[in-house]
């Protein structure tokens, strides 16, 4: 597509957050294309941690749904220019 | 509750399902199961209707369901009537889809367990749309194991009642709306003039969780027969974004209004401009509202053009007010789910 220059797609900053007993990323803030998806920041939580099962949540709330634009869950439930996602090895919020 | 409110979750559409030719293992093949699939229910929730219809024919295996409609994988967490709006194009009854038992496409479509499945993923919509109702989801994340129950059996069985009942619980009424009766008395003696309702109903202004499911033709089609197909997912682009609604000079907010402002690409302003594939980078801004900036590199300013507008089945009137859209036609885990099909012309389209 050619409308993907890299000046034409907004980035959103998202604060990768441990909680219960997951592993603490090195780095924590990572910029990420709006236009991406949820799933790559699931994607690249499992790579990051070796891990098929995690649970990730926004704001400590809720799970959204892989599919969601990232630029949508910033607009939606970002706070100070960020978007919060915490990650779990185990289920954290039912 | 409104007659719409009810209308609404007695919808239904009929389904004629066939096994999949890979999964038939006896001869003659099981005729097609009909059933009749609650549009604000879930497809995988089907399982206890369809397995005994063809467990008999099934290869060995372990079951995991799935459906495809003309070979596209259909997402298990769009309700149902959705997926039908959204896919059959030219409305076709009973709609015909294919169920799988095996080979689930776990490239394709998220992981589905079965009905805890779909009741996590409810929950967590529901959540969502606390949270932009609100600004925050306590209120569901503390409700009682009793309620979610109920609530959730609401759901299945289509009890609205029932549903009412617990959902009041959760303090996510959007906004007081008294347009609800005087359009439904108004659409009930004629079809047209709903523009002219006193905008004095609309009491409180809210942020309205709204799912917007568009897709884009660029050919001019006059029947729905000849529109060209859905037939890959990243054909339809998958929009969650909220609506807040402002009572403007005393004008009322119409369903126009709403697709608009959650559309800024296609529809900047007042006037239409289409900025081609960039459209989805919209800019981060603090109050979390649409800014209808368009940036700053070359766009052709190109007509968009409504097609077709589809909630629940429904073609409504685009002036019909958005509060009275909301109110009576949005989803029980507090999502209005919207079909957009755009025109946008062959030279924006083809870049």
């Amino acid at each position: 597509m050619s409308g993907e220059s890299p000046s034409s797609v907004r980035k959103v900053v998202v604060h990768l957050r441990a909680t219960g007993d997951a592993p603490i990323l090195k780095q924590s803030k990572f910029k990420i294309a709006g236009t991406d998806k949820f799933a790559k920041v699931i994607d690249f939580l499992r790579r990051q941690l070796h891990r098929e099962t995690l649970f990730v949540y926004i704001n400590s709330a809720f799970s959204p749904n892989p599919d969601e634009l990232v630029i949508d869950l910033y607009n939606n439930f970002g706070h100070d220019g960020k978007l919060v996602v915490n990650y779990a090895c185990s289920m954290a919020w039912g | 509750m409104s007659s719409a409110q009810k209308y609404v979750w007695k919808g239904a559409i009929p389904l004629e399902i066939h096994l999949d030719e890979s999964e038939v293992t006896t001869l003659p093949a099981p005729p097609p199961a009909i059933v009749l699939a609650p549009r604000m229910g879930y497809l995988p929730l089907l399982f206890p209707l369809l397995k005994p219809h063809f467990t008999a024919t099934l290869p060995p295996g372990v079951d995991s369901i799935w459906f495809d409609y003309n070979g596209l994988p259909l997402k298990w967490y769009i309700p149902t009537g959705v997926l039908f709006d959204l896919l059959s194009v030219h409305p076709q009854r009973p709609w015909n889809l294919t169920v799988h038992f095996r080979g689930y496409p776990t490239s394709l479509l998220l992981p589905c367990e079965g009905e805890d499945t779909v009741k996590w993923s409810f929950i967590n919509s529901l959540k969502e749309a606390a949270y932009v109702i609100n600004g925050n989801c306590k209120n569901v994340m503390n409700m009682s194991q009793s309620d979610q129950v109920e609530l959730w059996g609401a759901v299945l069985n289509g009890n609205l009642e029932s549903y009412r009942r617990v959902s009041s619980k959760l303090k996510l009424g959007i906004f007081e709306d008294e347009y609800t009766e005087n359009i439904s008395l108004a659409l009930a003696k004629s079809q047209q003039n709903t523009g002219d309702v006193d905008a004095a109903g609309q009491v409180k202004t809210g942020r309205i969780p709204v799912r917007l499911y568009l897709w884009t033709v660029n050919e001019e089609f006059d029947d729905f027969e000849d529109a060209p197909q859905i037939d890959n997912w990243d054909k339809v682009f998958y929009i969650n974004r909220s609506v807040e609604i402002h009572n403007e000079d005393g004008k009322y907010f119409s369903l126009n209004d709403a697709i608009k402002r959650i559309l800024p690409e296609f529809f900047p302003e007042s006037s239409f401009v289409y900025e081609g594939d960039a459209s989805f980078n919209q800019s981060p801004t603090e109050e979390g509202e649409s800014s209808p900036d368009p940036g700053p590199s070359c766009h052709t300013p190109e007509i968009a053009e409504i097609k077709f507008v589809r909630i629940q089945g429904i073609e409504p009137k685009l002036e019909i007010p958005f509060s009275w859209v909301v109110n009576n036609l949005m989803n029980p885990e507090y999502y209005l789910h919207i079909c957009v099909c755009l025109k946008v012309s062959k030279a924006s389209a083809a870049q």
